[in-house]
């Protein structure tokens, strides 16, 4: 799309919508200070609670980006109106994607959780477990991250406006730590890092500040958890820690959920 | 025909989080006031039980995706407390540092993204830019030099990943802190100008007779403190905060309310901060505080635009002169043994007092967690205050007087994420027993 | 001649290239590893440092002397300052009717390489025949390149994980470099290889060093030639790799490796890299970047939602097979140059030197691979498109256009070649050429993704991205005089369609062409006007049959294969396959069962092109790259790795 000819083409209606989350993966759009009045200009922001008070929630829209993961009943509804009005979701951050730290009472006995917080949990109109939006409706590209990344939400609208399928690659970790120039902390350290069996986009941050991965952008494809638990096991790590080091904000994306149950004692 | 009136919103829009409020005025009296909070809750204080006190820092983070290092600087505070470890003078400056970036950051947010449209009748801040480009770009600015630091200091501006009990998994080198220097020159005078033209709006009036919470140092209260300083009843110690405070549930919402032991609701944050402690910002700070026009003791919410303003001075000058006085920690980072201990810390998040509590075994996992944070310690007395205005909302008619509440609930910068959480409740644990019905 | 000069002066010679101009990166101590990075004096130097290494690890420690280069191989090579992890090839200006693509150029400064081993060397070399060895020159690298100092270091102390020695790439520095030294207790004894470096040489503060002196730097490469930390028998490797391809080994390393990468980073030679356009929310500025891939990963195999190396192991195998054997088809050397890296930095600590002896050692017979090409050069830099001007869309089916193009001046494509299409801030995917002449060009293709999409949504008047023509043709006149069968499916007959053309033209050259097409369905037919044309022509015949008909079709139902009929497929005629690869898969099975010889077929390849030059590594298909080797293959060269998961 260019810019200097607004009116050739209708611009792109957008919804931000907020689940069970912590609000980062939609700040992140208001955190894009250099793009965010010109991603304005853009697109039809027509729904953003977080950013304005004018409020559409039915749409219609042309993309929404949904934050947060499905937690209470009421959401559950909400999630399916969203998608009954929107061309394409999108989903971002962690919790949508996989469920993210909540779901980590997912391996818990959910009725404990609730009596460990609240007093009255009878209060609460609390779904047994916390899951991710594709578990619930088609999702039309997921943007990994916990929180999501600056840089591939740019490159997410970047790509919408044109037309392109963004550059947003399923690769491992290290290789983002590689071309950043980092030094294995595997290797050098003997940390734990899930850097080998991640999904990259973050640029790689945590090797770069001298500690492992922990896993926020969810499993890559074809991840060796396998493989990089036994090395661990070699290392030195009980089986616990081994759970405890899959099981964090992703915890709940089948391939790091098998590979802790598989440690759990 | 009756004189009732009701107010509500069923999505309260600029805040972070989800919640709304209800305000049933009849006459001049106030039926029902309430603001409740419907975000779902996410049960940290559940799941951090049987985590290593290292993983801390990383898993409170987000808890708060605008104030995530005002959570992982609580958790470190309490943690380190508990394993009787005291930070080096470095390691103290550099997360002051740190933090000096999550204000700037969040009170460029809430003053040009959030609360300005309030004032000048936009709906979001990309509609105000049409109008005042110039302002809106200062804030974006100011955000950026705020984010900038964060990302400099810990990777990333939303969850940060260097901070660890113990200290920084990595320093930054004095050139890269250097690099941060025009940007935060730039930032430190855009402030100073915000002043001035937060100085400028027209607030409107109220006047509450408010308790002030804050964390209580040497310095202004940022990231360090081992005590709570309560206007009227003196300065007590962290630990000391369940003896001073009391969390309740209430059937509206799924956040816990916190009061004083003998109920009275309170204020913390940058109003509160400022009352207590003005004395000790930055002079640069100082010196814009006396051409703002405010007289302390401030009890006027509305205004805490300005006194956010006058922070995001005295953060930019403190960053300023930290950089130029700094040296890199050696180490980084201390390796702190596990042990059956217990602590408290708190700081102060850019919306106010946040405290927490660990309890850990042997193995150094955590047995219990506790968190309270400002939002839940400010909502009965945002409800106070939204009883407070009724009697003016019968002047204006019903949208600007919704409007109005509205802008009176924003200037305590709710971050309602935050707020639902969590915690083992001290009373009323009548409903426990039925708790099988889900 | 050899000079002496003390270590201290080592920031004299930082200093000299420094005031060149030069940017001088070399070795220096960063998150507990020596890296390579930007020196400002020999202060940054690792002195007394040295690095102690075994599988999956590596440990920065303390010597007991103050050498500066007292350590072996760090995390990284040198290809990250003349081949980054990120670049931009190409700008992009959009927004307007006329894009234009122009090359981005490196204007920084010169870089001055110091501490250079032998076996980084002799890998610099390997990616100089990579990126400059043609048919196309890599315009960013070779600047680099030819802007470059090396101020190479012999190695005096073998690593755990050297093996130089058996890919004779060192410990001594031989080859292309500007000055080297040898590192002797507190002095470095050092020689010039070209003008440059004595020129270097004639200003640092050295004397002439006596030959005992220089047999004492000898001595010590050569005790170092004797203290290798690892072995790698080379003799006849690439034959014996390639003929155990199915060993049991693979699985075994499968079961280990995390499939992560980083021995593809980490090697000094890998160069496989992705391209793919950038733009912003609204400028009108793009551009087009590459950025270092691995074979590890999904996407490099991947087209159309199908990935020709769907496990880890293809994965591994497609790399150890490309390193130590089918390097050496495509490049006439190892990709291999013995620095462990792979094996250091491997986050489990897989070994290739046992990995591929164990495997090498297999059962199988050696399959030898074919002898290395050579390329004519060609001028320009293929990587930037030009502007071509679409004069005519016609719809073919209901997901086929064919796209008239107006032909760059002096475009000549052959039959059977393709060209790579761009729309800017969009990216380009390759597209055979289905006609050409008369200054115009044609391309028939099929909307599957975004790309091809935008171009199938292209009107007239518009300007697409042109780069080519690449890739090997159908032999054509080899079927001067003889029965020509030509097999497609589906959209597979665009890349036949000018070769047909052709025939039609000259019908006493090509007395007997049979046109043997299936599609899905009646509706998918393309070309069925000229179809109908070209079948005037006594000497030619159509036979198209369709997966499923309809009531209008009164034709052949079925798959291509049952079109193959004995009268239809003389064993003498030449063979021209192009379609689906599991059509043709069947179609070789069927044709070898008619005993047709497999050097009298010749099919057209898909693989995942990205630079169609021969350099970013994506389209390889065993000693192959599709877009210069290919897209047409003789059977026989390709029948061992055809149809295999990992090819």
């Amino acid at each position: 799309m260019d810019s200097s000819n607004p009116v050739h083409a209708r611009r792109p209606r957008l919804g931000v919508f907020k689940l069970a989350s912590c609000d980062g993966c939609q700040l992140t759009l208001l955190d894009c200070e250099d793009e965010l009045l010109a991603v304005a200009q853009a697109v039809d922001i027509v729904h953003f609670p977080e950013a304005s008070s004018s409020l559409m929630p039915e749409g219609p829209f042309d993309v929404v980006l949904v934050e947060g993961s499905l937690s209470t009943s009421e959401q559950l509804e909400q999630l399916h109106r969203i998608r009954k009005n929107a061309r394409a979701l999108v989903t971002i951050g962690a919790c949508a994607t996989a469920g993210g730290i909540q779901a980590l009472r997912n391996f818990a006995d959910h009725a404990e959780f609730a009596r460990a917080v609240y007093a009255r949990p009878d209060m609460l109109p609390i779904l047994a477990k916390s899951t991710p939006v594709a578990e619930h409706v088609s999702v039309d590209f997921e943007l990994r991250g916990c929180p999501i990344d600056k840089r591939q939400l740019i490159e997410l609208i970047a790509a919408m406006l044109v037309g392109r399928a963004p550059v947003i690659p399923n690769e491992s970790v290290c290789m983002e730590c590689k071309r950043r120039g980092a030094v294995c902390v595997v290797v050098t350290k003997n940390q734990a890092c899930l850097g080998p069996v991640t999904h990259a986009g973050c640029g790689a941050i945590c090797p770069a500040f001298a500690r492992g991965c922990y896993g926020c952008f969810g499993p890559r494809e074809r991840p060796n958890t396998r493989a990089l638990a036994q090395h661990m096991r070699a290392q030195g790590l009980t089986g616990r820690e081994i759970a405890r080091s899959f099981r964090l904000f992703t915890a709940y994306a089948p391939e790091f959920r098998e590979e802790s149950e598989r440690h759990e004692s | 025909m009756s004189r009732e009136r009701t107010y509500k919103v069923d999505l309260l829009t600029r805040v972070e989080g989800e919640g709304r409020f209800h305000l049933v005025v009849d006459g001049e009296d106030v039926k029902e006031a309430h603001l409740s909070i419907f975000e779902a809750p996410r049960f940290f204080e559940a799941f951090m039980r049987g985590r290593s006190f290292q993983e801390a820092p990383d898993i409170v983070a987000r808890i708060c995706g605008i104030c995530p290092v005002a959570y992982q600087m609580s958790a470190v505070r309490a943690l380190e407390n508990a394993l009787a470890w005291v930070p080096t003078p470095e390691i103290r400056t550099l997360r002051r540092l740190l933090y000096c970036g999550e204000w700037i950051e969040s009170h460029a947010l809430h003053v040009f993204l959030l609360h300005a449209p309030d004032f000048l009748g936009y709906a979001s801040a990309m509609d105000m830019a049409r109008d005042h480009k110039a302002l809106v770009e200062r804030g974006l600015r100011m955000k950026k030099a705020g984010n900038s630091l964060i990302e400099v200091l810990g990777g990333r501006a939303i969850h940060p990943v260097s901070v660890r009990v113990g200290g920084f998994s990595r320093a930054p080198s004095p050139a890269e802190l250097g690099a941060l220097r025009p940007a935060l020159e730039q930032g430190l005078g855009d402030a100073l100008t915000t002043v001035k033209w937060a100085s400028g709006l027209r607030a409107p009036e109220l006047e509450s007779d408010y308790v002030f919470v804050t964390l209580c140092a040497q310095d202004y209260p940022l990231e360090w403190g081992d005590q709570i300083a309560i206007s009227g009843r003196g300065q007590f110690p962290v630990e000391a905060f369940d003896e001073l405070f009391e969390e309740q549930q209430v059937a509206r919402s799924n956040a816990l309310h916190c009061r004083l032991r003998d109920g009275t609701p309170y204020l913390c944050g940058p109003m509160a901060r400022l009352n207590h402690a003005h004395e000790r910002l930055h002079p640069t700070a100082l010196a814009a505080l006396a051409t703002s026009g405010l007289t302390l003791p401030l009890r006027n919410p509305y205004r805490s635009i300005v006194v956010r303003a006058i922070e995001l001075v005295h953060a930019f000058a403190e960053a300023l002169a930290i950089i130029d006085g700094y040296s890199c920690p050696q180490p980084a980072c201390f390796d702190l043994e596990a042990a059956s201990a217990s602590g408290s810390g708190a700081s102060e998040a850019p919306r106010g007092l946040l405290w927490h509590r660990y309890e850990l075994d042997a193995g150094g996992l955590v047995e219990t967690a506790r968190i309270v944070p400002p939002t839940s310690q400010n909502q009965a007395r945002i409800e106070a205050d939204l009883v407070a205005i009724a009697p003016e909302l019968l002047r204006l008619d019903h949208d600007a007087a919704t409007r109005r509440c509205e802008q009176l609930i924003r200037a305590y910068d709710p971050c309602i994420s935050c707020a639902t959480h969590f915690l083992e409740l001290t009373i009323d644990r009548a409903g426990a027993d039925r708790s099988s019905a889900i | 001649m050899a000079e002496r000069l003390n270590s201290e002066h080592l920031d004299d010679l930082i200093a000299l290239m420094r005031g060149d101009g030069y940017r001088v990166i070399g070795p220096t101590i960063r998150d507990e590893a020596i890296v390579y990075d930007e020196l400002r004096s020999a202060a940054d130097l690792p002195w007394g440092f040295t690095d102690q290494q075994g599988p999956g690890r590596y440990r920065l420690q303390r010597r007991p002397d103050r050498a500066a280069f007292g350590y072996v191989v760090g995390p990284h090579s040198w290809k990250r300052f003349l081949f980054p992890p990120r670049e931009q090839l190409v700008r992009i200006r959009r927004g307007s009717d006329s894009p234009q693509w122009t090359a981005a150029t490196d204007d920084g400064p010169g870089l001055a390489l110091l501490g250079v081993r032998a076996c980084e060397l002799a890998a610099i070399a390997i990616q100089d025949r990579v990126f400059m060895g043609g048919p196309f020159v890599d315009g960013r690298y070779r600047v680099r390149r030819e802007r470059c100092l090396i101020i190479a270091v012999n190695c005096t102390e073998a690593g755990e994980l050297c093996f130089c020695d058996s890919m004779d790439t060192g410990p001594e520095v031989q080859g292309d470099y500007d000055l080297r030294m040898t590192e002797l207790g507190t002095e470095l004894v050092l020689d010039a290889g070209s003008a440059r470096g004595r020129e270097l040489l004639e200003r640092l503060p050295s004397r002439p060093a006596e030959d005992s002196v220089a047999d004492r730097a000898q001595a010590a490469i050569e005790r170092c030639r004797r203290s290798m930390g690892r072995r790698l028998d080379t003799r006849d490797l690439p034959a014996r790799l390639m003929g155990n391809l199915d060993h049991p080994r693979y699985q075994d390393v499968a079961d280990r490796c995390l499939a992560c990468g980083n021995c593809t980073s980490v090697c000094p030679t890998c160069f496989c890299f992705t391209i793919s356009d950038t733009s912003g929310v609204t400028d009108g500025e793009a551009g087009r970047e590459r950025s270092w891939d691995s074979c590890f990963g999904a996407e490099h195999s991947t087209i159309h939602g199908a990935q020709f190396r769907p496990d880890v192991r293809s994965r591994y195998q497609q790399w150890l097979t490309h390193k130590l054997a089918t390097w050496t088809a495509q490049f006439g050397t190892s990709g291999c140059v013995g620095c462990g890296r792979c094996i250091a930095w491997c986050p489990v600590g897989i070994d290739l030197t046992v990995e591929a002896s164990t495997i090498a050692a297999g059962a199988g017979d050696p399959v030898p691979l074919p002898p290395v090409q050579s390329y004519a050069p060609r001028a320009g830099d293929g990587l930037v498109p030009v502007p071509a001007r679409v004069l005519e869309v016609h719809r073919e089916t209901h997901d086929v256009v064919n796209l008239v193009l107006q032909a760059p001046a002096g475009y000549a494509p052959e039959h059977g070649q393709f060209n790579m299409l761009s729309l800017p801030a969009i990216g380009d995917v390759p597209m055979s050429i289905s006609g050409s002449g008369d200054g115009v060009l044609e391309h028939t293709l099929r909307s599957v993704g975004n790309a091809t999409r935008a171009l199938a949504g292209l009107r007239e008047g518009a300007v697409v991205g042109l780069r080519g023509p690449f890739g090997k043709p159908w032999p054509l006149e080899q079927a001067v005089g003889r029965h020509l069968v030509l097999i497609a499916g589906g959209i597979g007959l665009a890349p036949l369609r000018s070769a047909v053309r052709e025939t039609v033209q000259r019908p006493k050259d090509f007395p007997n062409v049979r046109i043997l097409y299936g599609t899905r369905s009646p509706d998918d037919i393309i070309y069925d006007r000229e179809l109908l044309g070209w079948i005037q022509a006594s000497h030619l015949r159509a036979h198209v049959t369709v997966d499923r008909g309809d009531r209008s079709w009164s034709g052949n139902i079925g798959v291509v294969t049952k079109l193959m009929r004995r009268k239809h497929t003389p064993r003498s005629g030449l063979y021209f396959l192009c379609g689906p690869e599991i059509m043709m898969r069947y179609a070789l099975a069927e044709l070898d069962r008619l005993g047709i010889p497999a050097e009298h077929i010749y099919l057209s390849l898909e693989r995942n092109m990205k630079c169609a030059v021969g350099i970013c590594g994506r389209c390889q298909y065993g000693p192959h790259f599709v877009c210069k080797d290919g897209p047409v293959f003789r059977y026989d060269q390709i029948a061992s790795i055809f149809g295999k998961v990992g090819f």
